[in-house]
């Protein structure tokens, strides 16, 4: 096999909210070995690793601008509206916030994280 | 540094158009090429994130137009404001836009284009750009959801294994305990996670073992994709690659790997954990590495071991190493029902012996019947063997054209890959798939969506006759464990039903668990690997169950008569050395022997190719195009030399228009997996030899020019880019299966376009191999002198020997079908089908003419001929009949003359008797006794020449890479050597190979006994004969390996002036004395 001089990792990126943890190899807004894309916040980046590319990324999480949670970047944890929000500050403010965001937000309440068969999620 | 993000695509959409740039209405076409290509050639260059030319590439243009429509869809309500929102008094709320756009939610942003290509174009409109900018930092956030998507479904799964809830125990467990067991069945998840809960706890060193090469390369992709190779490297090792590095934490090993490391370091001071997976299967190595642990934790009480099993006899396991705690998984069954159908006596269905389909045709139907077609799950059938397979086969597939809800598939180790990718291929929508397997489902091979089994709880395996030393093919009862193992395939992705061919009554009677390896099969390589490893006699050894000593008596007899062990049963030099190479010692003596005789690279190929499965597809046995098509390649010296051409012309084909060789393979009946694989074994083996100093390590040939060379990194690289195109794309898809509706033909497309896709393997094999060397090499093989095939021979047949067979007197009177030969322990034999000596038996029979030269004493019917020939065989393989695979004829008497461990003459030397079993009359006693006399010289020559080989090697050893350039004396003596023994081949003296009776006349000089006796019984009675002299040293009875070698009559007496004593000497034996006092 060739050799993978695979970058190192930094170390492991936790999401506060959810249980999602993985090793990541940078933070920031310039991942490495791209040259054209940049980040429009500081993120933790790991390697794609669903492709043998050397040059692909995959940003993880960052931290939300009003409490500072680090948190994933999955629609059930946080949304990026020109600045990163996790899901629990978005909803304390929703008002601030277009209607397609609130209406967005709402539709995510429904279908829960919870495994199918726990009754009583509380609506 | 503030982040660049003066290029944001938003500026642009705000700023007013320039109309010089705004191109005339109706005008923009983004489908043109040359506008694509502008794009492309600002944005997707060799550094960017995508590429031009790329899939990914391609991919884009693709979202971009579906983005197109999607946008002039929506586009009217764009863009209306929101302004009843007060400014928020959070600053980090404030600053959000306040009208909403879809882009404000992208966490990224794509820079550029620094330049508009050179070809001169120019810039296309700034709103042109925008757009495409956007576009693409849709597609970029698109993917980015994608692939964490994927993340998040990957933990979720990893999460939901049932193994998963009892991680904790198992560490726990391992703090207070040294050995754990993990139970669980197939499917619970322990042998991914298990390596990966040890590294998430801080084990660094960690090896688990798997029975199967193919497990470890799988496992150690798993894991490390699972891992997200956070734990920095992780690798696999097994026979031919490695992909180990310093910083691989984690490393995935045959058993027999791990054994070989243990050999070198019996501490193993570079593991901390240790796994061995699959305890269940007992394979032989395995059971063996079960008791050198044991042995070897109190010496290192650092070290952990899991033993990890299946839900199958757990307590053995457990109470082998002191009672380790059991955490046990609960599998993730589902409600299985079972159905025992016992097969009532019926009348036979024909007089054949063949399996009678119908009570599996009933399951067929009884299934039709009762399930409606909507309701999806397939069937899979168990069948003790092939034949059984075949059989059931095609009734099932009538049914199946028949009611068009079936499509049928047969699964077992002889079918070629592609065929057995199939049963993982889709049935179409109301059609079941029927998949007839051996007992290879049970337990390797795991398929989703069966609903239903059959179980005929039967099957076949190799048993082992260690008296005859001889595999054979049987049919056994399968055990309980077994048939839950079967049964447990039908539950695994829903409720399932097994139908059980046989009682409940018979159930009981069962054995509880199938019969462990080291029961079945010879012992020869594990006796030699436990010499080699010093673990003392094999005799005594702790296993976790012993062999049966006959089969351990039967493995060291063998050893002793290969040479790899002396008469105290301890290592020969040559012993040793087979010990290290992890090949069979019939395989690792021809290597040896080649490289004493500058044959390394034809006998590489020919070690190799006798070292993986026949190539011959099993189809087209029955096919005499494909034979035909074959003839050219075929040998009349024996299978391995058809093999050997076959080898070699699929090489130049692969090196001249390697594109065709796959169709090169079909249409000459040619399984080309099998080839790749003879390339793999054929490297590592000359790996091997380089790696203990039999064979020069052959520097990399550095093409001369710098523009060659370039050359060179061009079409690797090209290849490489192949290879990661492949792998993106996933491989084999699933194919959706057809129904049969010609007879007996298959299903799933034969791929008729196949001739422009990427060939896969052939890309693999290029990026491995040299194609250049091993084009040299097959070329070089055309050109082998006949003296070299003859040397060639030599090497083969002593490698082989004692494995003999010699041709039944009345075989040229018998039809070609029916020509038998009898080996030392084992009479009617017939050489393979698939063998030379099958099809053309002439090439073995003795010319008639030659008679004539003889004065006509004897007449015809002893057939004195200077041409008898001999079968030496690879291997003997019971089914139906006894087969002997992979023959080579070999002259009769000059072989004999040159390997025999022991011959016997009369006083004239016109009768010999080879090993006691093999009596070959000679016309001339002149030329007898020469050619006798010549025969011993060769063999203390080729001795010597062997010693010195060892020698060489054994002082080369540890890593040192001296390129110690063999001295010209030894170069000289090979050539001499070699010279002579085709010389002596080439002889001709008139034999008999069938005298009536091995008994004849005999007076004994001491006791004047007269009667008719073996050369045996003679021996047997001279060495108790009460009158004859004293006159060996005392002790020299004992001393003697066996009587019959002792009493041979090539002994001598013979007095040693330097030492002063008498012995009783072999010509080699002497030389070898001698040589002690030089
Ligand atoms: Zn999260
Ligand atoms: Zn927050």
């Amino acid at each position: 096999m060739e050799c993978e001089a695979e970058r190192p990792p930094l170390g492991v990126f936790k999401c506060q909210l959810c249980a999602l943890t993985a090793p990541y190899s940078y933070v920031g807004q310039k991942p490495p070995d791209t040259q054209s894309i940049v980040l429009l916040e500081e993120s933790y980046v790991m390697k794609d690793p669903f492709t043998p590319d050397k040059g692909r990324f995959l940003v993880l999480g960052s931290r939300c601008s009003l409490c500072s949670r680090l948190v994933c970047v999955g629609p059930e944890c946080s949304l990026f509206y020109s600045k990163r929000f996790c899901l629990p500050c978005v909803r304390e403010n929703l008002d601030a916030f277009p209607r397609e965001i609130q209406q967005d937000v709402e539709r995510r309440k429904g279908p829960s994280k919870k495994p199918v068969g726990q009754p009583g999620s509380g609506t | 540094m503030p982040p660049p993000r003066a290029k944001d695509g938003r500026d642009d959409r705000g700023r007013p158009c320039d109309p010089r740039e705004e191109e005339a209405p109706g005008k923009w076409d983004w489908n043109c090429p040359e506008t694509r290509r502008l794009f492309e050639d600002a944005f997707f260059r060799d550094e960017d994130y995508i590429r031009r030319g790329s899939e990914e590439c391609e991919k884009f243009w693709t979202f971009f137009e579906r983005l197109q429509r999607f946008q002039n869809l929506r586009s009217p309500g764009k863009g209306d404001r929101d302004p009843g929102r007060p400014k928020h008094s959070i600053p980090a709320l404030a600053g959000l836009p306040r009208t909403y756009d879809p882009c404000h939610r992208i966490n990224l942003s794509v820079l550029g284009p620094d330049t508009w290509g050179p070809r001169g174009l120019g810039r296309p409109p700034p709103g042109r750009v925008a757009e495409f900018r956007q576009a693409l930092q849709h597609y970029l956030d698109f993917g980015q959801r994608q692939a964490f998507g994927r993340l998040a479904r990957l933990q979720q799964e990893r999460a939901a294994l049932p193994i998963a809830r009892y991680g904790a125990r198992v560490l726990q467990a391992l703090k207070e305990h040294q050995v754990v067991v993990v139970a669980g069945d197939t499917g619970c998840g322990k042998s991914t996670q298990v390596p990966q809960y040890l590294l998430a706890a801080g084990f660094s060193h960690v090896a688990c073992t798997q029975p199967r090469r193919i497990a470890c390369i799988s496992l150690a992709k798993r894991v490390s994709f699972e891992s997200l190779s956070q734990y920095g490297a992780r690798g696999y090792q097994i026979r031919f690659e490695s992909t180990r590095t310093a910083a691989t934490k984690v490393v995935f090993l045959t058993v027999g790997l791990l054994l070989r490391q243990i050999q070198r370091e019996p501490s193993l001071p570079q593991y901390q954990v240790l796994i061995v997976d699959e305890v269940h299967e007992r394979h032989l190595h395995n059971d063996f590495l079960l008791g050198v642990l044991r042995r070897l934790l109190p010496q290192r009480p650092d070290l952990k071991v899991v033993l990890m099993s299946a839900t199958i006899n757990i307590s053995l396991f457990s109470s082998y190493f002191d009672g380790a705690p059991v955490v046990q998984v609960p599998g993730r069954l589902f409600p299985i029902t079972v159905v025992y159908q016992p097969q009532e006596a019926e009348p036979p269905a024909s007089k054949s012996e063949k399996l009678d389909p119908r009570p599996f045709l009933r399951v067929l139907e009884a299934i039709d019947k009762k399930y409606p077609p909507e309701e999806r799950g397939d069937l899979l059938v168990f069948l003790s063997g092939m034949a059984e397979i075949s059989a059931v086969l095609e009734a099932a597939q009538a049914y199946a054209r028949h009611t068009q809800r079936w499509v049928v598939l047969p699964l077992h180790s002889a079918l070629s890959v592609a065929d057995q990718d199939k049963v993982f291929d889709v049935a179409p929508p109301g059609v079941r798939k029927c998949i007839l397997s051996t007992n290879i489902a049970e337990t390797s091979v795991t398929i989703d969506g069966i609903r239903f089994v059959v179980d005929s709880g039967k099957v076949k395996e190799m048993g082992y006759d260690p008296q005859a030393k001889l595999q054979r093919l049987q049919e056994f009862w399968i055990s309980q464990a077994s048939a839950e193992q079967r049964k447990g395939r039908a539950g695994r992705t829903g409720p399932g039903v097994c139908f059980r061919l046989y009682a409940e009554s018979d159930y009981d009677a069962f054995a509880p668990y199938p019969v462990p390896e080291i029961r079945r099969v010879a012992l020869d390589s594990l006796v030699l690997q436990m010499k080699s490893m010093s673990v003392g006699d094999p005799r005594t050894f702790p296993f976790i169950e012993p062999p049966p000593p006959a089969s351990l008596e039967t493995a060291i007899l063998y050893l002793r008569d290969q040479g790899a062990l002396d008469s105290s049963e301890a290592l020969t030099p040559i012993g040793s050395l087979l010990a290290q190479l992890p090949v069979d010692v019939v395989i690792g003596k021809m290597l040896i022997l080649g490289s004493v005789f500058h044959l390394v690279e034809p006998v590489l190929t020919v070690a190799a190719a006798l070292s993986v499965q026949s190539p011959f597809t099993r189809s087209a046995q029955g096919k005499p195009d494909s034979a035909a098509a074959r003839r050219p390649l075929d040998s009349d010296h024996g299978d391995p030399f058809t093999l050997f051409n076959v080898f070699n012309a699929w090489v130049q084909v692969k090196s001249k228009r390697s594109r065709s060789s796959r169709k090169w393979c079909r249409h000459r009946g040619i399984e080309e997996h099998r080839l790749y694989e003879m390339a793999n074994v054929r490297r590592q083996f000359k790996e091997l030899l380089e790696d203990h100093g039999l064979l020069a390590r052959a520097r990399a040939p550095q093409p001369g020019d710098s523009h060659s060379r370039l050359q060179q990194r061009r079409e690797r690289r090209a290849l490489y880019q192949l290879k990661r195109q492949h792998e993106e794309g996933g491989g084999r898809g699933r194919k959706v299966l057809r129904l049969q509706d010609d007879p007996g033909g298959c299903s799933s497309e034969e791929d008729p376009g196949a001739g422009d896709s990427v060939d896969i393997q052939d890309v693999k094999f290029k990026l491995r191999h040299s194609l250049d060397q091993l084009q040299a090499a097959a070329t070089a093989a055309q050109d082998l002198t006949r003296d070299q095939v003859a040397l060639l021979k030599l090497v083969l047949g002593r490698g082989l020997y004692p494995q003999l067979a010699v041709p039944d007197p009345f075989n040229s009177s018998r039809k070609d079908s029916d020509q038998i030969f009898h080996t030392q322990s084992k009479q009617g034999t017939v050489p393979h089908p698939t063998s030379i000596f099958a099809s053309s038996p002439e090439v073995l029979h003795v010319q008639e003419q030659e008679a004539g030269g003889t004065e006509g004493s004897r007449g015809n019917k002893d057939k004195m001929s200077s041409r008898h020939q001999l079968l030496t065989f690879v291997s003997l393989l019971e089914t139906n009949k006894a087969y002997l695979v992979n023959c080579v004829r070999i002259p009769a008497l000059q072989s004999l003359l040159l390997f025999s461990r022991s011959l016997d003459t009369n006083g004239d030397c016109s009768r010999l008797v080879a090993d006691g079993w093999l009596e070959l009359q000679l016309e001339d006693s002149e030329s007898a006794v020469r050619l006798l006399a010549a025969s011993v010289r060769l063999r203390a020559r080729w001795e010597s020449a062997l010693d010195r080989q060892l020698a060489r090697q054994a002082r080369r050893r540890p890593e040192v890479d001296q390129e110690e350039e063999e001295d010209p004396g030894t170069r000289k003596e090979v050539a001499d050597l070699s010279r002579e023994l085709l010389k002596f081949t080439a002889s001709k003296s008139d034999t008999d190979l069938y005298s009536d009776c091995l008994r004849t006349f005999w007076t004994c000089p001491h006791c004047g006994l007269h009667a008719p006796l073996t050369p045996l019984e003679r021996i047997s009675h001279e060495n108790t004969c009460p009158e004859a002299p004293q006159d060996g040293p005392p002790g020299a009875e004992e001393a003697a390996p066996t009587p019959l070698r002792k009493a041979s009559v090539l002994q001598k007496p013979y007095h040693c002036e330097a030492c002063g004593k008498d012995f009783l000497f072999t010509p080699t034996e002497l030389l070898r004395h001698r040589r002690q006092h030089v």
